[in-house]
């Protein structure tokens, strides 16, 4: 853990570093050396900044097209890679989310798992163990709830909550909007899921910590911080894995409150089945080593080579015995690693280094679980004690393999150019890869100059996620979000349940994938919620969206805001289709009637979490929209209220076919 | 990929000329109950039931004659035997007793429309709910990266086009990972939000509903084209069912509980012939390490719901019985020893029900060895002694007809027990 004056040290550090680097800028502006090929595809400048902007931001405005075409698009390109915007209001409002910085230690103390709270509570006596899950529960959950309270202690949903939250804020507001989309990228390459609890309370930091900070760096260094990273060596069980006896193995695994009873229990052990034949088998067992190869298939599968990559199930086996002793420091009173924070503690620093060991943040290497053999992966010879170097050599190897320049590439242009990129730019982007050393940087310039990326076949063809889909309406929209739960939970009915993919091969990035017949729906139906104010606290205002100006006609009006819905964008045959709903004047009254019958509009009932809608919060971001002047008396069925017909109309451009296309 | 354009074909819904807030008579006789000749020709549907956070298979079937295992459950071991403490098991075999909660299931054993496997499980050891239910999902248990699961498998190795967008349905809000994948399948919480919707504003509703269809009909991508098509065909199809008053036929009365309710709603969408071939439903609350009770408690109201709503379903089938098979899968078993808080831990082997007309019934499938120590796995557990695969292919090949098991359970190879006729 680190002291007071060391978190004062570093920050002065961090402090320095910006001023230096900030004035640097201001001298020497960022060196644009490359051009867009945007003519040769038939595009004007407008229209190429509208491309940049629909695949490196979640969403554009037309006076956003204005600023790139202004700054010049390869020089916008390049501070959107560099990342470096300054965010003070985006941060302020974060300010809001008290627990978004934690460490993972400091999560373990403050967020007990699922059911340690409840044993702590027993444990202390506070609650009778007879009493759990009897009766109707409701009593003996304000019990757990009060010790909860009296230790500090917060539910575990409300870490998420606050991780969700500022996730959304951050995608809707940040100035250094590529940087999310990498993120959302990056994480999403090196997937962990909250499904699994064991290491579910470590993604907030591995977000923070692992994936944010090095999404435009080389390739290398994103891999070896996933690899070391809590949440991974838990979600992928590299933490359990060992590769010869060691006494606390056992104990090591203990911690995860699985099979927490059996130790509470020595009795069971000892009595039961002291000297039989079974305890000697298990004992046996133990002895040979509890490999566990999930990680090094995955990070040759997923991370790295891709399953065609030319690996065998031997390369699997000698990675994994490779990466033995790779697991999770000590954190926290409560938290994970409770044998080894004994060994650590009772041991001086220089001891345990010549012993082999290797602490670093919340990674540990443990030399007493570490494989010394020697081993041969993918043509490699890996010489006996090894220890932890030999990890880092594998990894680095894996890291600059030609099978993971081709696959980072392609799944880097299946992102944002095509669900079906071209072989040609794969190339080009693999070339990059192998020249700079895995530089992200540099591909992601490589592919934004290929004739690829602006391509017909390109432009508009990739179909928003759903989590893609809410921020650019409610960026379109302008929209002023104080509960950002609302939102996640619509992203989660249009089909995305952010940070739950089980699979450690993430969301599959096509378009296929999103779009389904139930998700579709969801999508036309967020679009009508989102427009007609129904989504509680998400507030949005049209005419202010128009600069206050009333559109002269309903005609007029449905041009104005496809257009400042969808810049850039062929919106004749949106107008089109949408006019009949504007035109029957006594649809418009009928439907005005029926609205005004319904009263202010009420909450979803769906809300997967009432619990959580009710948590709402009540500072609000603050945004610089422009207050309604209340000028709109003529215009009041156009833009009065929430069920005229124009929110009904944005509404349906939200749902519509083009809205859905990036 | 299969064509997504072949439900518009086979359904021909355009031939009814249905518009908005219509919905064929002969629909809505068979939300009400009565068979109707369907949009579909009638198919077989695997109705598979997830019980997560691993049922302890050794109170739901107990070997109640085996002494080890009264021994090492002081407080949770139930006999078959009149005049015990507790309410007695139902003595299925001399040997087995199912839990008197699970009472409804004893007239389909009896009749021999349901079997029971002892000992499934997976031959991979984990004992995290995570990464078993992972591994049994996709039905790989040595492989994390499988990026389809096995239901969805299921659904491609069919031998059909994907006619309707209901081939595979899920009744949860989010696609579970055993329809993960590239086939066609829904994820559905409610049969009644599968529409547009804009609350208090019907008129309104109908009108943006109007200019969707128009949209998408005329946009240049083919993806949201006919997604767009095969959405607002479904949402006519399914807008006027009104689960609210849904009369299940034969009287048959659901739990009002999540699966109840979920069985209800694959009832219904069987009845309407929506072409539905596989459907999956969750049930929770299985992980009961604290008082999980005996002949009442937490485990007898979860094993109550359980069988009610399966039998409420079954009942609810009527003369469709014949074309569904209903299957639970639970992620692994508990500990034979009950553990310090009148609970039990993460164990392996674990049993499941599989009902159906065509089911090798009225046995209890498997092998369980007496519970001594030296028979545990690692000491502890009941071992797995039937992988799991072999009784899901069983099912999916003999009520499906799929028998690509290469394609289904990658990496597996083994034998059928025999669990179907």
């Amino acid at each position: 853990m680190k002291t007071p004056a060391k978190v004062i040290y570093s920050f002065v550090f961090v402090l320095l570093v910006t001023v230096l680097c900030s004035a640097f800028q201001k001298e020497k502006p960022a060196a644009v050396k490359f051009s867009f090929p945007y003519k040769k595809a038939g595009l004007d400048e407008r229209q190429a900044a509208a491309h940049l902007l629909s695949r490196f931001t979640y969403g554009a405005k037309p006076e956003d097209i204005d600023a790139v075409v202004k700054i010049g698009l390869e020089k916008w390109f390049v501070q959107q890679l560099d990342g470096k915007i300054e965010d003070e209001a985006l941060n302020k409002s974060l300010s809001q989310y008290d627990d978004i910085n934690l460490s993972n230690a400091e999560v373990e103390d403050k967020y007990p798992r699922p059911g340690q709270a409840l044993r702590m509570a027993v444990k202390e006596g506070v609650i009778n163990k007879d009493s759990v899950n009897k009766g109707d529960g409701k009593e003996y959950r304000q019990q757990i709830k009060a010790f909860m309270d009296s230790k500090g202690y917060k539910p575990q949903q409300e870490l998420f909550r606050q991780f969700f939250n500022q996730k959304i804020l951050r995608a809707t507001y940040t100035n250094n909007q590529l940087n999310e989309l990498l993120t959302d990228f990056w994480f999403n390459h090196f997937n962990v899921s909250l499904t699994k609890n064991q290491s579910a309370p470590f993604t907030p930091a591995y977000e923070r910590d692992v994936i944010r900070p090095n999404v435009t760096g080389k390739f290398q260094t994103l891999l070896m911080a996933t690899a070391k990273s809590p949440a991974m060596l838990m979600y992928l069980d590299n933490f359990s894995s060992s590769g010869q006896p060691v006494a606390n193995n056992d104990d090591m695994q203990m911690q995860m409150g699985e099979k927490k009873t059996l130790k509470k229990r020595p009795g069971f052990r000892a009595t039961a089945i002291a000297n039989s034949p079974a305890l000697k088998k298990l004992q046996e067992k133990k002895k040979q080593g509890g490999l566990n190869e999930n990680y090094a298939r995955e990070v040759m599968e997923l991370h790295t080579l891709g399953v065609d990559g030319g690996y065998t199930q031997s390369d699997v086996t000698q990675a994994a015995r490779v990466l033995t002793g790779w697991t999770i420091a000590p954190m926290g009173e409560n938290g994970y690693g409770f044998a080894a924070k004994n060994l650590l503690e009772k041991t001086d620093k220089n001891t345990l280094e010549k012993r082999g060991f290797v602490h670093d943040g919340d990674f540990l290497f443990m030399p007493t679980r570490h494989d010394n053999g020697e081993r041969i992966v993918l043509g490699k010879h890996f010489p006996a004690n090894g220890g932890y170097e030999e990890g880092v050599e594998l990894l680095t190897m894996l890291a600059h393999h030609p099978s993971t320049a081709k696959f980072i590439s392609k799944k880097l242009a299946t992102r944002f150019v095509n669900d079906n990129p071209a072989s040609s730019l794969v190339d080009k982007m693999a070339k990059t890869f192998t020249k700079t050393d895995g530089d992200i940087k540099q591909m992601m310039i490589t592919m934004a100059t290929a004739p690829e990326f602006w391509s017909k076949e390109s432009l508009r063809e990739k179909t928003k996620s759903p989590f893609e889909l809410a921020i650019s309406a409610v960026r379109s929209l302008n929209a002023e979000i104080t509960q950002p739960y609302q939102l996640y939970n619509w992203i989660n009915k249009m089909g995305q349940k952010m940070y739950y993919y089980q699979a450690p091969t993430g969301f599959p990035d096509k378009g296929q994938y999103w779009i389904n017949t139930g998700s579709l729906l969801n999508r036309m139906n967020f679009g009508l919620a989102l427009a007609t104010q129904r989504i509680p606290g998400i507030k949005i205002n049209l005419a202010s969206l128009n600069n206050n100006h009333e559109p002269e006609s309903a005609d007029a009006a449905l041009l104005i805001y496809c257009k400042l819905i969808m810049p850039e964008r062929d919106v004749l045959e949106t107008v089109k289709r949408l006019k009949p709903m504007l035109n029957d004047p006594n649809l418009v009254s009928k439907v005005e009637s029926a609205a005004a019958k319904t009263g202010p509009p009420q909450t979803m009932d769906t809300m997967e979490n009432e619990e959580m809608v009710m948590k709402t919060n009540k500072k609000g971001i603050e945004k610089p929209v422009k207050k309604n002047s209340g000028k709109n008396a003529t215009a009041v069925t156009l833009s009065g209220g929430n069920n005229t017909m124009l929110a009904q109309v944005v509404g349906v451009i939200i749902g519509s076919p083009e809205f859905q296309r990036k | 990929m299969t064509s997504r354009r072949g439900f518009i074909k086979a359904g021909g819904l355009a031939l009814f000329g249905i518009g908005l807030g219509g919905i064929p008579g002969f629909l809505a006789e068979a939300v009400a109950g009565t068979k109707a000749p369907g949009l579909f020709k009638r198919k077989k549907i695997m109705v598979c039931i997830f019980q997560r956070g691993a049922m302890d298979g050794l109170m739901a079937v107990t070997p109640f004659t085996d002494k080890y295992l009264k021994a090492a459950r002081p407080t949770l071991f139930m006999d078959a035997a009149k005049g015990s403490k507790t309410t007695p098991l139902i003595d299925l075999d001399g040997r087995f007793g199912l839990h008197p909660s699970m009472a409804a299931f004893e007239s389909m054993f009896r009749e021999k429309r349901m079997a029971i496997v002892h000992g499934i499980g997976s031959p991979n050891n984990t004992r995290s709910h995570f990464d078993a239910q992972d591994y049994m999902e996709s039905g790989t248990p040595f492989r994390k990266g499988t990026d389809s699961g096995w239901l969805n498998r299921a659904v491609g190795l069919l031998g059909h086009d994907a006619a309707t967008p209901f081939q595979g349905v899920s009744l949860t809000s989010s696609l579970p990972r055993s329809f993960y994948g590239e086939n066609p399948a829904v994820a559905i919480s409610n049969l009644q939000d599968f529409n547009i919707q804009l609350r208090g504003n019907v008129k309104g509703a109908n009108m943006a509903a109007k200019s969707f269809e128009d949209l998408y009909d005329t946009t240049s991508s083919g993806l949201l084209k006919e997604t767009g098509k095969e959405s607002f065909d479904a949402m006519k199809m399914l807008q006027k069912v009104d689960t609210k008053n849904y009369k299940p036929s034969n009287n048959a009365i659901y739990p009002n509980t999540a699966l109840g309710n979920s069985l209800k709603q694959i009832a219904q969408l069987i009845k309407m012939d929506v072409g539905m071939e596989v459907a999956f439903a969750e049930s929770g609350g299985w992980d009961t390490h604290f008082n999980q009770g005996a002949d009442t408690g937490i485990f007898a109201r979860n094993v109550n719901d359980l069988s009610n709503s399966i039998m409420a379903f079954w009942a609810d089938m009527g003369t469709y019985q014949d074309d569904v098979t209903v299957m639970t899968m639970t992620e692994f078993g508990r500990t034979v020893k009950q553990n310090g808080t009148g609970g039990t831990d993460h164990g392996r082997a674990s049993c499941n029900f599989i009902l159906g007309n065509s089911v090798n019934g009225g046995l209890v499938h498997g092998l369980v060895n007496p519970l001594a120590i030296e028979n545990l796995e690692d000491g502890r557990d009941l071992a797995v002694t039937t992988d799991f695969r072999s009784v899901f292919s069983e099912v999916a090949d003999k009520h499906l007809n799929i028998n690509n098991d290469k394609v289904l359970f990658p990496d597996w190879e083994g034998n059928k027990i025999g669990v179907m006729r």
